[in-house]
């Protein structure tokens, strides 16, 4: 029996050691796969092209990138036992989309590891003080509450609220709540939505009957496509504005056959342009292409094109471990506590140009003023014209 | 003496008693656990101790859920459900209001307790309804977390807070010893339950409730102590768990988790103490095996998990249902240490002694059953005195079986009474009366064919013991294990009366009819009853075999014990019975000596006819 309960805790790997730094990148590949693929490729590439230019000087010594992959199943849960298991495998940092960081960032910060959260944007999961090691490459949920706070109030509209059951939802919910606090008659109604439901007509129509003039949807991309879907199928053409999940390509494969319903979506994300223009975004999405293909959405537009996804969060996830590795190289030696250290004291050039780096009094590597909003058509998103922080921006291209 | 030294000295004894009787297996035994204490200092490469941690709480719960489903034979599929309970109640203290997470877990285990209890009643239904009312609890439990996110967490969970496990930080390792700690007490802490006489009545009632309840075992409170202690278990282990996973997400509590530990005691072997651990054990192993394949073919882990304990339930049961450690027993049986020599019992070192004859004891006051237009029996009064054998007599169908079950308490009368020692028995459960000394054997040859001769009475003795609860037993407390000595020296004592000493040990498929019946006898007597009430004893005896029969019946009556005897064989009511009644449609016919009795027309016509008393 001793032999069979050993059998049943096998698993770990031995420490790294020698040429090898282990980066763990513990993301929800069962749960949300686009998530996951992006995060997953933006730490392979980072490592791909550090490797490739002859490794990682730590030191007097060199060194190879290795991501670790770990699923997370978007249980907290198994994040937990994900992160035991990358510290166990001796991960330098743990590159995540922030499925239960509530509790894994005590583990790690037990070792003086850093995590580095390139998807949810939770209020209260960055805390320079309480959470040394946490850091973000993201929107903030806080960022987008207020950005569309400031875009939506002066249209005059009389938004709906809605926001589904998951904790991404009602973290948003919360975020959404304190944004449009200060001007409650611009709200028409607040609804919690069943997370997973597929038919949410009930839920719209008692909408409608508040008098909405637009809906806010906060939560997964199932929801979303459920609003949509319940919204457009009673003939209702009421403005549908969503959280970043809005991009996801789950929404437009659940609605490919009904393209004009996704038209006049709206999300808000992360911008992908910086003042230096276009031109980076573009060399690392062709490098990104170049390495795992071009993510297909799975849908085509009216002229038959397949549409191209652009790879915002593979993005945030190269640009922290090249903020990583920058830590590493300051820190001159593996010593966790010394990195965690020099992970305040460092910035890189991100992949679309802009700054990217952190210091002890903020954690957060996207600026609430970076948050943009772009408006789908035809199946493929561009800029809103109608926001200042928008207008400007170009359109990423997203046919081949 | 002080107590101090008192208790040093018993511990000696304890100790001493201990070793003498551990036998190759259980030094083997416990040398593994040195070895698994061992395991995380060692950094063993490719061991995880979180795992191990998790899977040796698995086996705690597994491992008290021996106890309802071996012990008890209750199939129960709702110990997943305790395990939430006793999960989310720590976690509701320990992340909502900040207890320590001592008292936090102990609170996980008395909600799980107070669940077990609440939910109890249905220990009295069959094993199949017992099974579905359980599988709904886990159920309950489960849909109530998904519906209740304010309590639950949500789909994520409760996060908790690190805290210290009696001083130490909270980390794998010290999860693993207190684990496996935990694992050892609760192993050691059921075999001394289940060797004794709370396990010996379980397993009575497992075998055959009838016999058990007549003897004078609590079927209702004996299974709710089963099952509330399984529940417990299981809920320490929960409470244990989830701070070692540091989120209590409900997802994790399904009704699969009931399903997978069930499936884990059956593929142990729910007879034995170790099986439902080896079981988890098992599973692990398949699981090593099993993950790796469902990934190749891209199946989701759960459901995969879930299919694989479907199929190895059905294995399980399609080879006998035994698992793995009774199968493996055999091959174990020359490790073991033959059992110790017994102290020499007579017959006349039974308990109880020489009661004074002549007193009355039983009286039976115009006592009336009528099953739906059938009458049973029609104003029966009878009157038995200390040393009397009376003997009831009638065609089959007469109301003397009848007559027992009321007297007994098995059926409640119509109309009429019942006192014994001048109290009113009427309303009386049969376990009360057998505890005030009224014992009854049964008409049809039951016994409990996974006992030994011995082990048997010991059933009937059972309701003689004052610290023989589970708890004591389990804690071995002096006055525990004291008792126990004396009980088997009173149920040897008893066997010895009817002259079946030499057979203590066999077990009781492996006796003849005759002794089967002897054994029953032993049995009622073993509660030193002052009443013994027997049904049909000579059933198919032989010759030599009334003699004898009528020769222990002779030697209860010597120690002023009141036996009513239902027989028809005439011969051993004439060898053995001091008056008799004779019933005929439900009603007293004729009541006198033998003679007095065989001499009246009435009985030759209603009963004896051409045949002679």
């Amino acid at each position: 029996m001793c032999v069979a309960v050993l059998a049943a805790g096998c698993g770990k790997s031995s420490r790294a050691s020698g040429g090898k730094i282990v980066v763990a990148v513990d993301v929800p590949v069962t749960g949300s796969p686009y998530v996951a693929e992006n995060v997953r490729h933006g730490v392979a590439l980072a490592a791909q092209n550090l490797n490739s230019g002859g490794g990682i000087l730590v030191g007097s010594r060199t060194y190879q990138l290795v991501p670790k992959l770990y699923d997370n199943h978007l249980s907290a849960r198994q994040a937990v036992e994900d992160t035991r298991r990358a510290l166990d495998a001796g991960a330098v940092a743990i590159v995540t989309d922030g499925t239960g960081l509530d509790a894994t960032w005590q583990l790690a910060n037990r070792d003086h590891v850093p995590i580095a959260i390139t998807y949810d944007g939770g209020t209260g999961l960055v805390d320079p003080v309480k959470r040394p090691n946490v850091f973000r490459i993201a929107p903030t949920n806080h960022g987008i509450a207020f950005r569309y706070a400031e875009y939506l109030i002066p249209k005059g509209l009389k938004i709906g609220l809605l926001h589904d059951d998951s904790a991404y939802g009602q973290e948003g919910a919360a975020d959404l709540e304190h944004a449009f606090s200060e001007n409650p008659r611009s709200v028409a109604l607040r609804m919690t939505l069943p997370a997973g439901a597929t038919d949410l007509s009930a839920q719209i129509l008692r909408a409608r009957r508040t008098g909405a003039t637009a809906l806010l949807v906060w939560g997964q991309p199932s929801t979303i496509a459920a609003v949509l879907t319940a919204a457009r199928s009673i003939g209702w053409k009421v403005p549908v504005y969503s959280s970043p999940t809005g991009a996801d390509p789950f929404i437009r494969q659940q609605l490919a056959d009904h393209p004009s319903w996704v038209d006049g979506l709206t999300f808000a994300g992360g911008r992908l342009t910086a003042e230096v223009g276009t031109g980076p975004f573009e060399s690392f999405a062709s490098q990104y292409q170049s390495a795992y293909g071009a993510d297909k959405v799975g849908v085509k537009t009216s002229g038959g094109r397949p549409v191209i996804q652009p790879p915002e969060l593979a993005m945030y996830a190269y640009d922290f471990t090249h903020v990583l590795v920058a830590a590493l190289t300051r820190a001159g030696s593996l010593d966790a506590t010394k990195i965690l250290v020099a992970m305040n004291e460092v910035s890189t050039q991100g992949a679309n140009g802009d700054e990217r780096g952190f210091n002890r009094n903020s954690h957060e590597g996207v600026v609430d003023d970076d948050v943009y909003f772009a408006r789908f058509h035809d199946m493929t998103y561009a800029p809103v014209k109608d926001d200042p922080l928008s207008s400007t921006l170009p359109v990423i291209p997203q046919t081949p | 003496m002080s107590a101090l030294a008192q208790t040093a000295g018993e511990l000696r004894h304890a100790v001493e008693d201990a070793r003498g009787s551990w036998s190759r297996v259980a030094w083997g035994l416990a040398g593994a656990v040195v070895l698994a204490a061992l395991l995380p200092p060692l950094s063993l490469p490719g061991v995880r101790i979180d795992s191990l941690a998790d899977t040796l709480y698995l086996a705690v719960a597994a491992t008290g859920l021996g106890l309802t489903v071996g012990a008890a034979g209750l199939p129960s599929l709702g110990a997943g459900a305790f395990v939430a309970i006793g999960a989310f109640t720590s976690s509701l203290l320990v992340a909502r209001s900040g207890w320590p997470l001592e008292p936090a877990v102990l609170a996980g285990a008395a909600a799980a307790l107070v669940a077990g209890l609440i939910s109890g009643g249905i220990v009295r239904l069959r094993a199949a309804f017992f099974a579905a009312g359980t599988w709904l609890i886990a159920w309950l439990v489960w849909l109530f977390l998904l519906a209740f996110p304010s309590v639950s967490g949500g789909s994520q969970g409760l996060i908790l807070p690190q805290r210290t496990l009696f001083g130490l930080d909270a980390t794998p390792t010290v999860h693993f010893e207190v684990a496996l700690a935990l694992l050892v007490l609760t192993a050691l802490a059921i075999a001394a339950v289940r060797r004794a006489a709370p396990g010996l009545e379980l397993s009575a009632l497992r075998q055959s409730p009838r016999l058990a309840t007549s003897l004078g075992v609590r079927l209702g409170r004996r299974r709710l102590g089963a099952y509330a202690a399984s529940a417990f278990v299981a809920g320490l282990a929960g409470a244990l768990s989830v701070q070692l996973a540091a989120v209590a997400d409900p997802a994790a509590y399904d009704p699969f988790l009931s399903f997978k530990l069930l499936v884990a005691v059956l593929l142990g072997g729910a007879a034995a103490t170790l099986g439902p651990a080896a079981g988890v054990a098992a599973l692990g192993l398949i699981g090593l095996v099993a993950h790796p394949l469902a990934r190749l073919l891209q199946l989701p882990l759960d459901r995969f998990d879930t299919a694989v304990a479907a199929i190895l339930l059905v294995f399980v049961l399609a080879l006998g249902g035994a698992g793995i450690v009774p199968w493996l027993e055999p091959s174990l049986r020359r490790f073991r240490k033959p059992p110790r020599p017994r102290p020499q019992v007579t017959g006349s070192s039974e308990e109880g002694g020489v009661r004074a004859v002549g007193e009355s004891v039983l009286q039976a006051v115009e006592l009336r059953k009528v099953f739906g237009g059938v009458i049973a029996l029609d104003g029966l009064s009878l009157q038995l005195a200390r040393g009397e054998t009376v003997a009831l007599v009638g065609p089959n169908g007469s109301g003397k079986t009848t007559a027992l079950r009321l007297i007994s308490g098995a059926e409640p009368p119509d109309s009429g009474r019942v006192l014994f020692e001048g109290r009113t028995l009427t309303d009386e459960p049969t376990p009360d009366r057998v505890r005030l000394g009224v014992a009854r054997t049964l008409q049809a040859t039951s016994y409990f064919p996974e006992l030994t001769a011995l082990q048997s009475v010991l059933v009937g003795r059972s309701v003689r013991r004052r610290y023989g609860g589970a708890i004591r037993t389990a804690l071995a407390t002096p006055n525990a294990r004291r008792e126990a000595l004396t009980s088997e020296a009173a149920a040897l004592g008893a066997l010895a009366l009817v002259g079946l000493e030499e057979v203590a040990d066999v077990p009781a498929p492996e006796l003849t009819t005759s002794q089967r019946r002897l054994v029953a006898l032993a049995a009622g007597l073993a509660s030193e009853p002052d009443l013994l009430l027997v049904d049909e004893l000579a059933a198919g005896a032989g010759t030599e075999e009334l003699e004898r029969i009528a020769h222990v019946l002779a030697r209860i009556r010597e120690r002023g014990v009141a036996v009513l005897l239902v027989e028809h064989s005439l011969r051993l009511v004439r060898l053995a019975a001091d008056r008799v009644l004779v019933l005929a449609a439900g009603r007293p016919v004729a009541e006198g000596s033998v003679a007095e009795v065989a001499a009246s027309d009435v009985v030759r016509q209603t009963y004896l006819g051409t045949q002679r008393l």
